[in-house]
């Protein structure tokens, strides 16, 4: 169930990351790029035909004028029935509202906490922002606190804001996340490991051991389970499963199991 | 008439050496690429954005360090002048208002050097910045061009091929795209917009006519190189399940 909530922001979250939402005339369907590699530079909407449409765009594309034009290098994509975005898998993190993250406090302010979501600019975590938070029960959390919070502002320019409660203000499963291990990745694996349905590595994984699973956005990702073996096997094998097929992650996770068995 | 030259390696001037990238090779950067074009080999890593620009930059756009290392010895002159060059070029290839008030730095090191170390610097900073995510408006394809004394224009030279020429150029083209407009409106003026020049860099003495010589030369052969740059960067797109 948990994976559900998380695939859904998942699927908002990807086309939320409009940096501009556009009214513009737009034109013929350009259907020979989507689905399809392209590199900055790329040219793949022509405005000058639409007429009193809206089109939404994500990450990837910019405006030039008459025409998108790419700036990132990835997969073209198009969701009916008017946004596109560049799909694409980086070390960095670019920090889109209502994405859900694993952030590090780097620091302590009076009324902020600083915390590194891997992104250009360290964000600023309001002190209050905690569920039933007021200025007598300030959490305290050391440097080196894992956190999971959801980014409520992520404006160009300024840093980012996050929030550890969710929408109505109920913590959710927010906040510190105690013991496990936590290890980075690219946040391509991280779109997948959120994608809906669940992905075949943690179904296969789940199979055979219990674990428990934060995954944030913006590349990192949390595992705990009950001995550090498991903690282990459960790590390497989602490391490993970034550019495998469905199949593929399956053999691989056999393997693993085998390996260990063998030991 | 012009007689059939073969070069040292059993080159025709009109073929490059062969190329080689590969991207995300440091585990620990946040973007790098390995670039080599025959036995010259650069590997190019890049850490941002991170946050503050350095003093003096304008705060409304990102900034962009380079630093070059050279394969031994310390940092001179010359490392100041290609760190110079890559700089203005990068900055000319980044949409620079995306992230302002960041840096982004990009640190050069030459594994090899066989010549034609620029453009190959240029190609593997290009690639690394694909691979960190930084927006960019276009790519950048980096050749060089030497002309020999009877006029000749040879392309990618070799150290050994270097010695023998009377000049030499480093240029810089923007990539060749795709596009969903009609051709026309990629053109500015009658020219086709990829065939604008980015940076060029000449070194020896050479007249009007060989340098527009050696432009039309890199020109045809920055059409390869764009083809090549794309292929490597579509067969690194992760392919979802």
């Amino acid at each position: 169930m948990q994976h559900e909530k998380r695939s859904l922001t998942r699927n908002c979250t990807i086309w939320c990351r409009s940096q501009r939402h556009m009214e513009e005339k737009a034109s013929a369907s350009p259907a020979s790029f989507i689905s399809q590699a392209v590199v900055p530079g790329d040219v793949v909407l022509d405005l000058t035909n639409f007429s009193n449409h809206t089109i939404k765009l994500g990450g990837g594309l910019y405006q030039n004028c008459d025409a998108i034009s790419v700036m990132k290098s990835g997969e073209l994509k198009f969701s009916k029935p008017n946004k596109y975005w560049v799909e694409s898998s980086q070390k960095r993190y670019v920090p889109c509202v209502e994405d859900h993250v694993l952030g590090i406090v780097v620091d302590s302010r009076s009324d902020n906490f600083l915390v590194d979501i891997k992104g250009p600019a360290l964000a600023f975590l309001p002190v209050l922002a905690f569920e039933g938070g007021t200025r007598r029960n300030i959490p305290k959390f050391e440097v080196g606190t894992l956190l999971y919070v959801r980014v409520v502002k992520a404006n160009v320019g300024m840093n980012p804001e996050l929030l550890c409660m969710d929408a109505s203000g109920k913590a959710a499963e927010f906040g510190p996340l105690k013991d496990g291990y936590m290890f980075e990745s690219s946040t391509g694996l991280a779109q997948m490991l959120l994608g809906s349905p669940t992905c075949s590595i943690l179904v296969a994984l789940g199979k055979k051991v219990s674990f428990e699973i934060a995954v944030g956005l913006n590349g990192r990702v949390w595992v705990n389970a009950e001995s550090p073996s498991n903690i282990i096997l459960v790590s390497n094998a989602i490391m490993r499963s970034e550019n495998l097929s469905g199949v593929q992650q399956q053999i691989m996770v056999d393997s693993c199991f085998r390996e260990f068995k063998d030991l | 008439m012009e007689t059939l030259l073969f070069l040292v390696d059993g080159r025709t001037p009109n073929q490059l050496r062969p190329l080689t990238c590969s991207r995300n090779v440091l585990n620990r950067i946040h973007g790098s690429a390995s670039w080599s074009q025959g036995d010259t080999k650069v590997v190019a890593a890049i850490y941002g954005p991170k946050s503050g620009t350095k003093k003096g930059e304008n705060l409304e756009k990102a900034c962009i360090e380079v630093i070059w290392k050279p394969k031994t010895g310390q940092s001179g002159k010359p490392e100041k002048e290609y760190e110079m060059i890559l700089r203005r070029t990068l900055q000319s290839i980044c949409l620079l208002n995306i992230h302002p008030n960041t840096t982004t730095s990009v640190i050069v090191r030459v594994v090899n050097d066989d010549d034609a170390l620029l453009p190959c610097a240029i190609n593997a900073s290009c690639a690394a910045l694909v691979d960190v995510g930084i927006p960019l408006n276009h790519l950048a394809v980096a050749i060089c061009c030497g002309v020999v004394e009877s006029g000749f224009v040879i392309l990618d030279p070799s150290k050994i091929e270097e010695q023998k020429m009377k000049a030499f150029v480093h240029l810089v083209f923007p990539n060749s795209v795709l596009s969903v407009l009609p051709e026309e409106s990629l053109h500015v003026g009658d020219e086709a917009k990829e065939h604008g020049l980015i940076s060029s860099v000449t070194h020896g003495r050479m007249s009007v006519d060989d340098y527009l010589h050696c432009l039309e030369r890199g020109r045809a052969a920055s059409a390869k190189l764009s083809a090549f740059l794309r292929k490597n960067l579509q067969s690194q797109v992760p392919s979802n399940t």
